[in-house]
Protein backbone atom coordinates (compact mmCIF):
# COMPACT_ATOMS: atom_id res chain seq x y z
CA UNK A 1 0.00 0.00 0.00
CA UNK A 2 1.53 3.57 -0.75
CA UNK A 3 1.25 6.08 2.21
CA UNK A 4 -0.84 8.91 0.82
CA UNK A 5 0.97 12.01 0.71
CA UNK A 6 0.50 14.65 3.65
CA UNK A 7 -1.71 17.36 3.67
CA UNK A 8 0.75 19.48 5.73
CA UNK A 9 4.95 18.79 5.30
CA UNK A 10 7.30 20.43 7.77
CA UNK A 11 10.68 19.12 7.55
CA UNK A 12 13.65 20.27 9.92
CA UNK A 13 11.63 23.84 10.25
CA UNK A 14 14.10 26.33 12.50
CA UNK A 15 12.76 29.82 13.41
CA UNK A 16 15.53 32.29 15.36
CA UNK A 17 14.70 35.49 15.57
CA UNK A 18 17.71 37.30 16.33
CA UNK A 19 19.61 35.30 18.91
CA UNK A 20 16.11 33.26 20.37
CA UNK A 21 15.45 29.95 19.04
CA UNK A 22 11.43 30.35 18.65
CA UNK A 23 11.58 26.83 16.75
CA UNK A 24 14.63 24.91 16.96
CA UNK A 25 13.79 21.90 14.20
CA UNK A 26 10.48 20.43 13.91
CA UNK A 27 9.43 17.35 11.90
CA UNK A 28 5.32 16.79 11.33
CA UNK A 29 3.37 15.76 8.84
CA UNK A 30 -0.80 16.20 8.74
CA UNK A 31 -2.81 13.59 6.43
CA UNK A 32 -5.85 15.30 4.54
CA UNK A 33 -8.85 14.95 6.51
CA UNK A 34 -7.55 14.64 10.32
CA UNK A 35 -7.94 17.10 13.17
CA UNK A 36 -4.65 17.62 14.56
CA UNK A 37 -3.42 18.83 18.00
CA UNK A 38 -1.04 21.24 18.35
CA UNK A 39 -0.54 21.86 21.92
CA UNK A 40 1.77 23.25 24.03
CA UNK A 41 2.31 25.91 26.71
CA UNK A 42 3.14 30.37 25.55
CA UNK A 43 6.28 30.32 23.84
CA UNK A 44 6.87 26.29 23.14
CA UNK A 45 6.45 27.50 19.23
CA UNK A 46 3.39 27.16 18.25
CA UNK A 47 2.40 30.52 16.82
CA UNK A 48 5.63 30.82 15.11
CA UNK A 49 5.58 27.82 13.25
CA UNK A 50 1.54 28.39 12.48
CA UNK A 51 2.83 31.79 10.95
CA UNK A 52 5.58 30.01 8.73
CA UNK A 53 2.95 27.74 7.56
CA UNK A 54 0.50 30.69 5.99
CA UNK A 55 3.82 32.22 4.80
CA UNK A 56 3.90 35.33 7.75
CA UNK A 57 7.27 34.20 8.98
CA UNK A 58 10.14 33.18 6.39
CA UNK A 59 12.30 29.43 8.32
CA UNK A 60 15.63 30.23 9.04
CA UNK A 61 16.34 26.57 7.83
CA UNK A 62 13.87 23.37 6.50
CA UNK A 63 10.63 23.57 4.44
CA UNK A 64 7.42 24.11 5.55
CA UNK A 65 4.75 23.41 3.53
CA UNK A 66 0.61 22.07 2.40
CA UNK A 67 -0.84 21.06 -0.59
CA UNK A 68 2.68 20.49 -2.13
CA UNK A 69 3.31 24.04 -2.72
CA UNK A 70 6.31 25.68 -0.65
CA UNK A 71 4.62 28.26 2.13
CA UNK A 72 7.56 31.10 1.38
CA UNK A 73 7.59 30.23 -2.15
CA UNK A 74 4.08 29.54 -3.26
CA UNK A 75 2.24 31.62 -0.24
CA UNK A 76 -0.46 33.13 -2.49
CA UNK A 77 -1.73 29.66 -4.11
CA UNK A 78 -1.30 28.07 -0.23
CA UNK A 79 -3.57 30.17 1.27
CA UNK A 80 -6.25 29.84 -1.46
CA UNK A 81 -6.70 26.72 0.33
CA UNK A 82 -6.44 27.84 3.59
CA UNK A 83 -8.38 29.52 6.32
CA UNK A 84 -6.71 31.12 9.80
CA UNK A 85 -7.37 32.09 13.04
CA UNK A 86 -4.66 33.89 14.88
CA UNK A 87 -4.27 33.16 18.17
CA UNK A 88 -3.06 37.66 19.20
CA UNK A 89 -6.37 38.37 17.17
CA UNK A 90 -6.66 42.46 16.09
CA UNK A 91 -9.92 43.70 14.10
CA UNK A 92 -9.67 46.92 12.27
CA UNK A 93 -11.87 49.02 14.43
CA UNK A 94 -13.71 50.86 12.23
CA UNK A 95 -15.44 48.36 10.66
CA UNK A 96 -18.48 46.52 11.35
CA UNK A 97 -18.66 42.70 11.61
CA UNK A 98 -20.92 42.89 8.49
CA UNK A 99 -18.19 45.14 6.53
CA UNK A 100 -15.11 43.37 7.54
CA UNK A 101 -16.97 39.70 6.38
CA UNK A 102 -17.63 41.37 3.46
CA UNK A 103 -14.01 42.83 2.87
CA UNK A 104 -12.42 39.59 3.88
CA UNK A 105 -14.91 38.16 1.55
CA UNK A 106 -14.13 40.32 -1.45
CA UNK A 107 -10.09 39.02 -1.06
CA UNK A 108 -11.38 35.28 -1.56
CA UNK A 109 -13.36 35.47 -4.45
CA UNK A 110 -16.75 35.96 -2.52
CA UNK A 111 -18.99 33.99 -0.19
CA UNK A 112 -22.31 32.10 0.52
CA UNK A 113 -24.16 34.67 2.65
CA UNK A 114 -26.64 32.46 3.74
CA UNK A 115 -24.08 30.35 5.26
CA UNK A 116 -22.36 33.95 7.02
CA UNK A 117 -25.90 34.09 8.37
CA UNK A 118 -25.98 30.77 9.64
CA UNK A 119 -22.73 30.68 11.15
CA UNK A 120 -23.54 34.13 13.03
CA UNK A 121 -26.66 32.39 13.94
CA UNK A 122 -25.01 29.41 15.53
CA UNK A 123 -22.29 31.37 17.03
CA UNK A 124 -24.44 34.22 18.37
CA UNK A 125 -22.43 36.81 16.51
CA UNK A 126 -24.41 40.38 16.00
CA UNK A 127 -22.50 41.42 12.18
CA UNK A 128 -23.98 44.59 12.44
CA UNK A 129 -21.60 46.06 15.57
CA UNK A 130 -18.71 47.81 15.28
CA UNK A 131 -15.98 45.14 15.75
CA UNK A 132 -14.44 48.30 18.38
CA UNK A 133 -17.57 47.72 20.64
CA UNK A 134 -17.08 44.02 20.51
CA UNK A 135 -16.12 42.00 23.08
CA UNK A 136 -12.64 40.10 22.74
CA UNK A 137 -14.85 36.99 23.10
CA UNK A 138 -17.25 38.26 20.00
CA UNK A 139 -14.05 39.33 18.42
CA UNK A 140 -13.10 35.56 18.11
CA UNK A 141 -16.23 34.59 17.31
CA UNK A 142 -16.06 36.78 13.97
CA UNK A 143 -12.23 35.23 13.25
CA UNK A 144 -14.18 32.22 13.71
CA UNK A 145 -17.09 32.48 11.37
CA UNK A 146 -14.76 33.78 8.86
CA UNK A 147 -12.78 30.63 9.16
CA UNK A 148 -15.52 28.22 8.66
CA UNK A 149 -17.51 30.72 6.01
CA UNK A 150 -14.58 29.74 3.12
CA UNK A 151 -14.84 25.93 3.14
CA UNK A 152 -11.27 25.96 2.99
CA UNK A 153 -9.37 22.46 2.62
CA UNK A 154 -7.18 23.20 5.85
CA UNK A 155 -8.20 25.34 8.61
CA UNK A 156 -5.47 26.43 10.85
CA UNK A 157 -6.76 27.60 14.12
CA UNK A 158 -4.49 29.07 16.51
CA UNK A 159 -6.23 29.22 19.80
CA UNK A 160 -9.15 29.22 18.15
CA UNK A 161 -11.55 29.63 21.82
CA UNK A 162 -9.79 31.72 23.86
CA UNK A 163 -12.13 34.07 25.05
CA UNK A 164 -14.57 31.93 24.43
CA UNK A 165 -17.29 30.47 26.82
CA UNK A 166 -18.14 27.03 27.66
CA UNK A 167 -21.50 26.87 25.11
CA UNK A 168 -19.19 28.44 22.39
CA UNK A 169 -16.61 26.17 23.26
CA UNK A 170 -18.99 22.70 22.46
CA UNK A 171 -20.35 24.73 19.59
CA UNK A 172 -16.96 25.31 18.06
CA UNK A 173 -16.46 21.55 18.35
CA UNK A 174 -18.92 20.72 16.66
CA UNK A 175 -18.15 23.02 13.86
CA UNK A 176 -15.01 21.52 13.47
CA UNK A 177 -16.75 17.81 13.42
CA UNK A 178 -18.68 18.90 10.45
CA UNK A 179 -15.66 20.64 8.86
CA UNK A 180 -14.14 17.57 8.94
CA UNK A 181 -16.82 15.39 7.98
CA UNK A 182 -16.93 17.54 4.92
CA UNK A 183 -13.21 16.65 4.20
CA UNK A 184 -11.71 19.34 5.49
CA UNK A 185 -8.25 18.64 7.62
CA UNK A 186 -7.78 21.09 10.79
CA UNK A 187 -4.66 22.03 12.40
CA UNK A 188 -5.44 22.97 15.48
CA UNK A 189 -3.10 25.03 18.36
CA UNK A 190 -4.42 25.30 21.67
CA UNK A 191 -3.37 25.17 25.29
CA UNK A 192 -6.21 23.99 26.43
CA UNK A 193 -6.17 20.02 26.76
CA UNK A 194 -9.64 18.93 26.85
CA UNK A 195 -10.65 20.71 23.81
CA UNK A 196 -7.57 18.98 21.84
CA UNK A 197 -8.70 15.81 23.68
CA UNK A 198 -12.40 16.10 22.16
CA UNK A 199 -11.46 17.28 18.90
CA UNK A 200 -7.83 15.84 17.61
CA UNK A 201 -7.08 12.54 16.22
CA UNK A 202 -3.30 13.02 16.20
CA UNK A 203 -1.30 15.52 18.60
CA UNK A 204 1.92 16.57 18.82
CA UNK A 205 3.45 18.22 22.09
CA UNK A 206 6.01 20.99 21.49
CA UNK A 207 8.25 22.46 24.29
CA UNK A 208 10.60 24.93 23.52
CA UNK A 209 10.75 24.90 20.15
CA UNK A 210 10.38 21.06 19.92
CA UNK A 211 8.34 18.26 19.15
CA UNK A 212 8.39 15.86 22.39
CA UNK A 213 6.09 13.52 21.84
CA UNK A 214 3.98 12.71 18.74
CA UNK A 215 0.77 10.31 18.34
CA UNK A 216 -3.00 9.60 18.61
CA UNK A 217 -4.97 10.88 21.66
CA UNK A 218 -5.30 7.34 22.49
CA UNK A 219 -1.09 7.09 22.59
CA UNK A 220 -0.83 10.45 24.37
CA UNK A 221 -3.21 8.75 26.69
CA UNK A 222 -1.19 5.69 27.13
CA UNK A 223 1.71 7.05 28.01
CA UNK A 224 -0.11 8.93 30.85
CA UNK A 225 0.08 7.61 34.65
CA UNK A 226 -2.79 5.77 35.40
CA UNK A 227 -4.13 5.17 39.31
CA UNK A 228 -4.99 1.74 39.60
CA UNK A 229 -6.99 -0.14 43.08
CA UNK A 230 -7.52 -3.51 42.62
CA UNK A 231 -9.84 -5.44 45.39
CA UNK A 232 -8.58 -9.33 45.41
CA UNK A 233 -10.89 -12.30 46.82
CA UNK A 234 -7.43 -14.03 48.52
CA UNK A 235 -4.30 -11.83 49.88
CA UNK A 236 -2.67 -9.74 46.83
CA UNK A 237 0.38 -11.36 45.12
CA UNK A 238 2.23 -8.40 46.19
CA UNK A 239 5.60 -9.92 44.84
CA UNK A 240 4.56 -10.86 41.47
CA UNK A 241 2.50 -7.11 41.61
CA UNK A 242 5.53 -4.92 42.82
CA UNK A 243 8.12 -6.76 40.08
CA UNK A 244 5.50 -5.72 37.10
CA UNK A 245 7.16 -3.17 34.44
CA UNK A 246 5.89 0.77 35.14
CA UNK A 247 4.84 -0.05 38.36
CA UNK A 248 5.25 2.99 41.12
CA UNK A 249 4.51 3.57 44.40
CA UNK A 250 2.84 0.14 44.92
CA UNK A 251 1.03 -0.78 48.16
CA UNK A 252 -0.37 -3.83 49.60
CA UNK A 253 -3.18 -3.37 52.19
CA UNK A 254 -4.96 -6.36 53.27
CA UNK A 255 -7.03 -7.58 50.26
CA UNK A 256 -6.43 -4.40 48.61
CA UNK A 257 -3.48 -3.42 46.47
CA UNK A 258 -3.09 0.16 44.91
CA UNK A 259 -0.32 1.80 42.52
CA UNK A 260 0.01 3.85 39.54
CA UNK A 261 1.52 3.05 36.38
CA UNK A 262 3.75 5.09 34.21
CA UNK A 263 3.48 2.54 31.37
CA UNK A 264 1.17 0.09 29.78
CA UNK A 265 -1.58 -1.59 31.63
CA UNK A 266 -1.12 -4.77 29.30
CA UNK A 267 1.49 -6.87 31.87
CA UNK A 268 -1.35 -5.73 35.39
CA UNK A 269 -4.22 -7.12 32.88
CA UNK A 270 -2.02 -10.70 32.61
CA UNK A 271 -1.29 -11.12 36.08
CA UNK A 272 -4.52 -11.00 36.99
CA UNK A 273 -6.13 -13.03 34.76
CA UNK A 274 -4.53 -15.65 36.84
CA UNK A 275 -6.03 -14.73 40.38
CA UNK A 276 -9.73 -14.20 41.61
CA UNK A 277 -9.87 -10.20 41.28
CA UNK A 278 -13.18 -8.56 43.10
CA UNK A 279 -13.32 -5.22 41.66
CA UNK A 280 -10.75 -2.96 39.88
CA UNK A 281 -10.85 0.38 39.99
CA UNK A 282 -8.57 2.33 36.66
CA UNK A 283 -8.44 6.82 36.90
CA UNK A 284 -9.17 7.11 33.06
CA UNK A 285 -5.81 9.21 32.62
CA UNK A 286 -6.59 12.49 31.02
CA UNK A 287 -4.40 14.11 28.80
CA UNK A 288 -3.29 16.98 30.70
CA UNK A 289 -1.68 14.12 33.16
CA UNK A 290 0.26 13.14 30.07
CA UNK A 291 1.00 16.56 28.90
CA UNK A 292 2.26 17.40 32.62
CA UNK A 293 4.18 14.54 32.21
CA UNK A 294 6.08 15.64 29.28
CA UNK A 295 6.67 18.51 30.51
CA UNK A 296 7.59 17.43 33.87
CA UNK A 297 10.31 15.17 32.16
CA UNK A 298 13.85 15.84 31.74
CA UNK A 299 14.83 18.30 29.28
CA UNK B 1 -7.78 39.90 -9.24
CA UNK B 2 -8.88 43.76 -9.93
CA UNK B 3 -11.91 43.66 -6.97
CA UNK B 4 -9.11 41.87 -4.87
CA UNK B 5 -6.65 44.66 -5.42
CA UNK B 6 -8.92 47.60 -5.23
CA UNK B 7 -10.23 46.46 -1.91
CA UNK B 8 -7.03 46.33 -0.35
CA UNK B 9 -6.87 50.08 -1.48
CA UNK B 10 -10.34 50.53 -0.32
CA UNK B 11 -9.77 49.90 3.11
CA UNK B 12 -7.10 51.74 4.11
CA UNK B 13 -8.98 54.93 2.13
CA UNK B 14 -12.27 54.26 4.55
CA UNK B 15 -9.43 53.88 7.32
CA UNK B 16 -7.90 57.74 6.41
CA UNK B 17 -10.90 59.16 5.65
CA UNK B 18 -11.86 61.11 8.67
CA UNK B 19 -7.83 62.49 8.68
CA UNK B 20 -8.34 63.22 5.23
CA UNK B 21 -11.56 65.43 5.70
CA UNK B 22 -9.48 67.21 8.93
CA UNK B 23 -6.18 68.04 6.94
CA UNK B 24 -8.23 69.52 4.35
CA UNK B 25 -10.21 71.82 6.20
CA UNK B 26 -7.27 72.28 8.68
CA UNK B 27 -5.13 73.44 5.60
CA UNK B 28 -7.91 75.41 3.61
CA UNK B 29 -8.73 77.64 7.38
CA UNK B 30 -5.26 78.24 7.07
CA UNK B 31 -5.05 79.58 3.81
CA UNK B 32 -8.49 81.39 3.99
CA UNK B 33 -7.48 82.84 7.27
CA UNK B 34 -3.99 84.10 5.55
CA UNK B 35 -5.30 85.40 3.03
CA UNK B 36 -8.34 87.58 5.02
CA UNK B 37 -4.93 89.91 5.58
CA UNK B 38 -4.06 89.94 2.56
CA UNK B 39 -5.89 93.20 1.75
CA UNK B 40 -3.56 94.93 4.51
CA UNK B 41 -0.99 94.03 3.18
CA UNK B 42 -1.66 94.64 -0.83
CA UNK B 43 1.03 97.05 -2.03
CA UNK B 44 2.13 98.18 1.12
CA UNK B 45 5.67 99.47 0.99
CA UNK B 46 5.51 100.09 4.30
CA UNK B 47 5.84 96.11 5.40
CA UNK B 48 8.17 95.86 2.94
CA UNK B 49 10.60 98.52 4.65
CA UNK B 50 10.25 97.05 7.87
CA UNK B 51 10.80 93.90 6.84
CA UNK B 52 14.06 95.42 5.21
CA UNK B 53 15.13 96.34 8.69
CA UNK B 54 15.87 92.62 9.37
CA UNK B 55 18.96 91.27 8.55
CA UNK B 56 18.99 89.67 5.00
CA UNK B 57 19.80 86.19 5.60
CA UNK B 58 16.75 85.86 8.35
CA UNK B 59 14.43 87.71 5.41
CA UNK B 60 15.70 85.30 2.69
CA UNK B 61 15.68 82.33 5.47
CA UNK B 62 12.04 82.75 6.01
CA UNK B 63 10.92 84.00 2.52
CA UNK B 64 9.72 87.76 4.01
CA UNK B 65 11.49 89.51 1.10
CA UNK B 66 8.41 91.66 -1.18
CA UNK B 67 5.65 90.93 1.47
CA UNK B 68 3.80 93.76 -0.41
CA UNK B 69 3.59 91.81 -3.65
CA UNK B 70 1.21 88.52 -3.85
CA UNK B 71 3.65 86.67 -4.69
CA UNK B 72 6.22 87.68 -1.68
CA UNK B 73 3.01 87.28 0.39
CA UNK B 74 1.99 83.75 -0.79
CA UNK B 75 5.71 82.66 -0.24
CA UNK B 76 6.40 84.17 2.95
CA UNK B 77 3.08 83.16 4.93
CA UNK B 78 1.86 79.90 3.28
CA UNK B 79 4.43 78.46 0.80
CA UNK B 80 7.72 78.88 1.27
CA UNK B 81 7.58 75.96 3.77
CA UNK B 82 4.12 76.41 6.58
CA UNK B 83 2.31 74.12 4.21
CA UNK B 84 4.69 71.96 2.24
CA UNK B 85 5.48 71.27 5.84
CA UNK B 86 2.17 70.58 6.99
CA UNK B 87 1.74 68.28 3.52
CA UNK B 88 5.22 66.27 4.65
CA UNK B 89 3.71 65.52 8.25
CA UNK B 90 0.18 64.57 6.51
CA UNK B 91 1.81 61.96 4.17
CA UNK B 92 4.31 60.56 6.59
CA UNK B 93 1.68 60.17 9.62
CA UNK B 94 -0.75 58.64 7.21
CA UNK B 95 1.38 56.74 5.59
CA UNK B 96 3.33 55.15 8.96
CA UNK B 97 -0.35 54.98 10.67
CA UNK B 98 -1.40 52.79 7.85
CA UNK B 99 1.33 50.28 7.58
CA UNK B 100 4.03 50.47 10.37
CA UNK B 101 1.09 51.08 13.24
CA UNK B 102 -1.34 48.77 11.50
CA UNK B 103 1.10 45.96 11.13
CA UNK B 104 2.79 46.26 14.49
CA UNK B 105 -0.39 46.16 16.18
CA UNK B 106 -1.50 43.08 14.26
CA UNK B 107 -4.05 44.55 12.57
CA UNK B 108 -2.70 43.46 8.95
CA UNK B 109 -2.16 39.65 10.19
CA UNK B 110 -5.83 38.40 8.76
CA UNK B 111 -5.13 40.73 5.37
CA UNK B 112 -1.78 39.14 4.71
CA UNK B 113 -3.41 35.90 5.55
CA UNK B 114 -5.59 35.88 2.61
CA UNK B 115 -4.49 34.81 -0.56
CA UNK B 116 -3.12 38.19 -1.47
CA UNK B 117 0.26 38.80 -2.53
CA UNK B 118 1.79 40.93 0.43
CA UNK B 119 3.23 43.21 -2.04
CA UNK B 120 -0.43 44.62 -2.90
CA UNK B 121 -1.37 45.01 0.56
CA UNK B 122 1.77 47.62 0.93
CA UNK B 123 1.07 49.08 -2.57
CA UNK B 124 -2.81 49.29 -1.65
CA UNK B 125 -2.06 51.29 1.43
CA UNK B 126 0.24 53.44 -0.39
CA UNK B 127 -2.41 54.14 -3.06
CA UNK B 128 -4.44 54.86 0.10
CA UNK B 129 -2.05 57.78 1.53
CA UNK B 130 -1.97 58.99 -2.21
CA UNK B 131 -5.37 59.40 -3.33
CA UNK B 132 -5.70 60.82 0.58
CA UNK B 133 -3.24 63.69 -0.17
CA UNK B 134 -4.19 64.20 -3.79
CA UNK B 135 -7.73 65.33 -1.93
CA UNK B 136 -6.27 67.39 0.59
CA UNK B 137 -3.98 69.18 -2.47
CA UNK B 138 -7.51 69.54 -4.08
CA UNK B 139 -9.37 71.25 -1.69
CA UNK B 140 -6.17 73.68 -0.76
CA UNK B 141 -6.07 74.56 -4.58
CA UNK B 142 -9.60 75.39 -4.16
CA UNK B 143 -9.80 77.38 -1.18
CA UNK B 144 -6.24 79.00 -2.70
CA UNK B 145 -7.47 80.17 -5.81
CA UNK B 146 -11.41 81.47 -4.51
CA UNK B 147 -9.54 83.18 -1.82
CA UNK B 148 -7.05 85.05 -4.30
CA UNK B 149 -10.48 85.79 -5.88
CA UNK B 150 -12.31 86.95 -3.11
CA UNK B 151 -9.14 88.80 -2.09
CA UNK B 152 -8.48 90.68 -4.73
CA UNK B 153 -4.82 88.79 -4.80
CA UNK B 154 -3.79 89.33 -8.83
CA UNK B 155 -1.17 86.58 -9.21
CA UNK B 156 -1.05 83.65 -12.43
CA UNK B 157 -3.18 81.01 -11.07
CA UNK B 158 -0.48 78.63 -13.10
CA UNK B 159 1.74 79.20 -10.99
CA UNK B 160 -0.54 79.05 -7.70
CA UNK B 161 -1.18 75.70 -8.80
CA UNK B 162 2.63 74.51 -9.67
CA UNK B 163 3.36 75.87 -6.06
CA UNK B 164 0.78 73.82 -4.51
CA UNK B 165 1.66 70.92 -7.16
CA UNK B 166 5.12 70.94 -5.80
CA UNK B 167 4.46 71.17 -2.40
CA UNK B 168 2.36 67.98 -2.77
CA UNK B 169 4.82 66.19 -4.82
CA UNK B 170 7.56 67.25 -1.79
CA UNK B 171 4.81 65.64 0.55
CA UNK B 172 4.26 62.44 -1.47
CA UNK B 173 8.08 62.27 -1.81
CA UNK B 174 8.47 62.05 2.05
CA UNK B 175 5.12 59.84 2.43
CA UNK B 176 7.25 57.25 -0.33
CA UNK B 177 10.56 57.70 2.21
CA UNK B 178 8.04 56.64 4.94
CA UNK B 179 6.42 53.63 2.72
CA UNK B 180 10.30 52.77 2.38
CA UNK B 181 10.94 52.41 6.32
CA UNK B 182 7.52 50.86 6.95
CA UNK B 183 8.34 48.48 4.68
CA UNK B 184 11.96 47.44 5.85
CA UNK B 185 11.00 47.26 9.73
CA UNK B 186 7.24 47.60 11.30
CA UNK B 187 8.47 50.36 14.00
CA UNK B 188 6.04 53.20 13.82
CA UNK B 189 8.76 55.53 15.73
CA UNK B 190 11.27 54.44 13.57
CA UNK B 191 9.28 55.05 10.38
CA UNK B 192 7.92 58.71 11.75
CA UNK B 193 11.09 60.15 13.16
CA UNK B 194 13.04 59.53 9.77
CA UNK B 195 10.06 60.62 7.48
CA UNK B 196 9.86 64.13 9.70
CA UNK B 197 13.34 64.09 10.26
CA UNK B 198 14.13 64.51 6.38
CA UNK B 199 11.64 66.51 6.28
CA UNK B 200 13.07 69.27 8.66
CA UNK B 201 16.62 68.64 7.93
CA UNK B 202 15.51 69.56 3.95
CA UNK B 203 13.98 72.59 5.00
CA UNK B 204 16.75 73.61 7.25
CA UNK B 205 19.14 72.85 3.92
CA UNK B 206 17.17 74.45 1.92
CA UNK B 207 16.60 77.77 4.24
CA UNK B 208 19.33 78.20 5.93
CA UNK B 209 22.71 77.02 3.84
CA UNK B 210 22.17 79.63 1.24
CA UNK B 211 23.17 82.07 4.40
CA UNK B 212 27.04 80.84 4.55
CA UNK B 213 28.79 81.17 1.09
CA UNK B 214 30.78 77.85 2.00
CA UNK B 215 27.63 75.42 2.31
CA UNK B 216 25.62 77.55 0.00
CA UNK B 217 26.06 75.18 -2.80
CA UNK B 218 25.13 71.95 -1.26
CA UNK B 219 21.56 73.74 -0.37
CA UNK B 220 20.76 71.74 -3.39
CA UNK B 221 20.54 68.58 -2.05
CA UNK B 222 17.60 69.11 -0.48
CA UNK B 223 14.32 68.20 -2.24
CA UNK B 224 13.10 71.55 -1.18
CA UNK B 225 15.78 73.02 -3.28
CA UNK B 226 14.44 70.88 -6.11
CA UNK B 227 10.82 72.24 -5.83
CA UNK B 228 11.17 75.69 -4.98
CA UNK B 229 14.58 76.32 -5.78
CA UNK B 230 13.13 78.00 -8.96
CA UNK B 231 10.71 80.62 -7.05
CA UNK B 232 7.67 78.62 -8.84
CA UNK B 233 5.51 81.72 -7.35
CA UNK B 234 6.92 83.92 -9.79
CA UNK B 235 8.30 81.95 -12.94
CA UNK B 236 7.27 79.15 -15.03
CA UNK B 237 8.40 75.70 -13.31
CA UNK B 238 11.23 73.54 -15.02
CA UNK B 239 9.28 69.99 -15.46
CA UNK B 240 12.34 68.71 -14.11
CA UNK B 241 11.46 69.65 -10.59
CA UNK B 242 8.34 67.77 -11.02
CA UNK B 243 10.73 64.66 -11.83
CA UNK B 244 12.78 65.13 -9.33
CA UNK B 245 10.55 64.67 -6.90
CA UNK B 246 8.27 61.95 -8.44
CA UNK B 247 10.86 59.90 -9.65
CA UNK B 248 12.22 59.33 -6.41
CA UNK B 249 8.91 58.97 -4.83
CA UNK B 250 8.31 55.75 -7.42
CA UNK B 251 11.89 54.55 -6.25
CA UNK B 252 11.37 54.75 -2.24
CA UNK B 253 8.21 52.67 -2.95
CA UNK B 254 9.61 50.22 -4.88
CA UNK B 255 12.23 49.82 -2.15
CA UNK B 256 9.41 49.59 0.79
CA UNK B 257 7.62 46.77 -1.88
CA UNK B 258 10.97 44.47 -2.02
CA UNK B 259 12.06 44.89 1.78
CA UNK B 260 8.47 43.71 2.49
CA UNK B 261 8.62 40.42 0.75
CA UNK B 262 12.14 39.53 2.47
CA UNK B 263 11.24 40.11 6.06
CA UNK B 264 8.52 38.81 8.22
CA UNK B 265 5.62 40.47 9.02
CA UNK B 266 5.19 41.53 12.78
CA UNK B 267 3.18 39.91 15.25
CA UNK B 268 0.63 42.07 17.69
Amino acid sequence: MIAAEPLVRIDGLVKHYGKVEAVRGIDLEIQRGEVFGFLGPNGSGKSTTIRCLLGLLRPTAGHIGAFGLDATRDGVALRRRVAYVPGELRLPDRLSGMEFVASIGRLRGGFDPSRRDQLAERLRLDLHRHLRDLSSGNRRKVALLLAFLFEAELLVLDEPTSGLDPLMQHEFLGLVREARAAGATVFLSSHVLSEVQRAADRVAVLRAGKVVAQGTVAELRGRARQRVEIWFEDDPPGLELKALPDVVDPVVDDHRFTATLSGSIQPLLGLLARHQVISMLVEEPDLEEAFLDLYGGAA
Amino acid sequence: MNGRVLELVAVPLRAVRRATLWWAAGLASLVALTMSVWPAFKGSSGISQAMDQLPAGVVQAFGLQDFGTPAGFLRGNLYDFFVPLLLAIAAVTLASGQLASEESEGRLELYFAQPVDRRLVLLGRAAAVLVALTVITVVLLIAQLVSDAAQDLRIDTAYVASTIILSALLGALHGSLAVAIAGLRARPSLVLSVGLGVAFAGLIVFSLFPLSGAIAPWRHISPWDWAFGGNPLERATELWRYAALALPSVILTAIGVVSLTRRDIAAA
